[in-house]
C-alpha cells in the first residue's frame, strides 16, 4: 500500500494548546531518559563495584576458610594418628620414668609395630640449658641412630612421632641423652635413659 | 539544513517545525481511523514522541520523512483501534462517517484546509483514490484505515479471498503509478 495514503485523510488542525503539550512531552521524555540513563549508568557502576568488592571479600573469606579447613584437617589427622597408637592392637606402650636436673618426669613410647613408627611423649623434663638439647636415639643392631633432637626451653610436655630407621636395621631399644643444641651424630652427653625393648 | 538532518542532530526547533507541518495530517489520519478526537490527539502526541525518540532509525534511502511519520501514525492509530472493545461499534460509526464524508470524491477545499502545508499532495492522493473503481477503493480503505487482513476484508465485504487479494494488488499498482510524481515536500 502506498506510503502516502495517510494523506488522503482530511487534515485536522490540532487545538492550539496541543502543540506545547505534544512538543513538551516529546522533549521532556528525552530529558528524563537522559537523566534515567545517567542514573542507570551510576547504578550500574555502583552495582559492578559492589560485585567486585563482594567477589574480593568472597575470595578472601574462601581462602581463609580453606586455610582453616586444611589446618583443622591436619589437626584431625594428627589426632587420629596419635589415637591409633593408643587404640591400635599392634601398639606397645612403654613408660620410662626419668629424672632430669632433680625433676622427676616420664617418657611414654607408643610403638606401632605395623606402621614402624613411634609416638613419644615427654613430660616433666627439666628445660635445657641454652646450649643444650635432649636427643632421642634408636638402639639398633647396627648401632645408635639419632631419632630426634628436642631442645626444650620450657617444661611443657612434648609429643613427637618418629619413623623407624630406614636402613633395615632392627630397633632393639631407645635412649635419650643431653647433647649440644644442634644435636650430635653419636651420644656423647649425659644419658637420661637407656632402654632395651 | 534539511529538516531531517536537523531532527537527527536533535535540534528542538526542527521538531516544532515538523509538528507545524505534519500535525494536521497526523491528526487527520488518526481521526479518520479512530473517529474519536480524544484518542486521535493521544495518537498525535505518541507519534511525535516516537518520531523524536527514533528519528535516528529513519533511513532516507528507504523512504521520505512524511510517509515514515504517517506510517507511525497509522500503526499507532490501528493499535488503538484494535485495543478497543467497542471495535465493531466504532467500525459501524466509521462506515456512517465515511458515507457522510463522501470521501470518494475530491473534497471541496475548506479555505483553512487548503492553507495546510502539503495540501497539493493530499489532492493528488485523493485524485489517485478517486480514479480507482469503487470495489478497489473500498478494499484499500478497509486495509489501510482499519488495518484489516485480507481474510477479514473478505468476510466484511462478502467477497472471496482471492478476489480481495486481486483487487488490492491491482489498486496498489494503480496507486503507485499515480503517486509516482508525489515527492516529500520536506525533503
Amino acid at each position: 500500500m502506498s506510503d502516502w495514503l495517510g494523506m488522503s485523510a482530511r487534515p485536522q488542525a490540532p487545538r492550539p494548546e496541543l502543540r506545547a503539550r505534544v512538543l513538551g512531552r516529546a522533549l521532556e521524555r528525552q530529558r528524563v531518559r537522559g537523566v534515567r540513563w545517567r542514573g542507570g549508568a551510576g547504578l550500574a557502576v555502583a552495582a559492578v563495584m559492589v560485585l567486585i568488592a563482594g567477589a574480593v571479600w568472597g575470595y578472601r573469606a574462601l581462602t581463609t576458610l580453606r586455610g582453616e579447613r586444611d589446618r583443622l584437617w591436619a589437626e584431625v589427622q594428627a589426632a587420629r594418628d596419635s589415637l591409633s597408637y593408643v587404640v591400635g592392637t599392634t601398639s606397645r606402650v612403654i613408660q620410662i620414668p626419668v629424672s632430669t636436673n632433680g625433676r622427676v618426669g616420664a617418657i611414654t613410647i607408643f610403638a606401632d609395630r605395623t606402621k614402624h613408627r613411634w609416638l613419644v611423649r615427654c613430660e616433666g623434663l627439666a628445660p635445657n640449658e641454652p646450649d643444650q638439647s635432649y636427643q632421642l636415639w634408636f638402639i639398633t643392631d647396627k648401632g645408635m641412630r639419632s631419632a630426634a633432637v628436642m631442645p626444650m626451653n620450657t617444661d611443657t610436655p612434648m609429643v613427637l612421632a618418629l619413623d623407624m630407621p630406614g636402613d633395615s636395621s632392627r630397633v632393639l631399644g631407645a635412649a635419650m641423652s643431653i647433647e649440644a643444641r644442634q644435636g650430635a651424630s653419636a651420644p656423647t652427653g649425659p644419658m637420661v635413659f637407656h632402654l632395651t625393648l | 539544513m534539511a529538516l531531517l538532518r536537523r531532527l537527527k542532530s536533535r535540534e528542538e526547533r526542527a521538531l516544532a517545525e515538523l509538528y507545524d507541518q505534519l500535525a494536521p495530517w497526523v491528526l487527520g489520519l488518526a481521526l479518520r481511523i479512530l473517529q474519536d478526537e480524544g484518542e486521535a490527539e493521544d495518537v498525535l502526541s505518541d507519534v511525535f514522541v516516537q518520531v523524536w525518540d527514533h528519528i535516528d532509525q529513519h533511513d532516507a534511502k528507504r523512504g521520505a520523512l512524511v510517509p515514515w511519520v504517517l506510517s507511525i501514525a497509522r500503526n499507532r492509530a490501528l493499535d488503538a483501534l484494535r485495543r478497543r472493545r467497542r471495535w465493531w461499534r466504532k467500525a459501524e460509526r466509521w462506515e456512517r462517517a465515511r458515507s457522510a464524508e463522501t470521501g470518494d470524491h475530491i473534497p471541496a477545499p475548506d479555505p483553512a484546509e487548503a492553507s495546510v502545508p502539503g495540501w497539493p499532495v493530499h489532492q493528488a492522493i485523493h485524485a489517485a483514490l478517486a480514479a480507482l473503481p469503487e470495489e478497489q477503493r473500498r478494499v484499500v480503505g478497509l486495509a489501510y484505515f482499519e488495518g484489516l487482513t485480507h481474510s477479514e476484508i473478505a468476510r466484511r465485504t462478502g467477497q472471496p479471498l482471492g478476489t480481495v487479494k486481486t483487487r488490492l494488488r491491482i489498486a496498489q499498482g494503480k496507486l503507485e503509478e499515480s503517486l509516482r510524481q508525489v515527492r516529500d515536500w520536506m525533503a
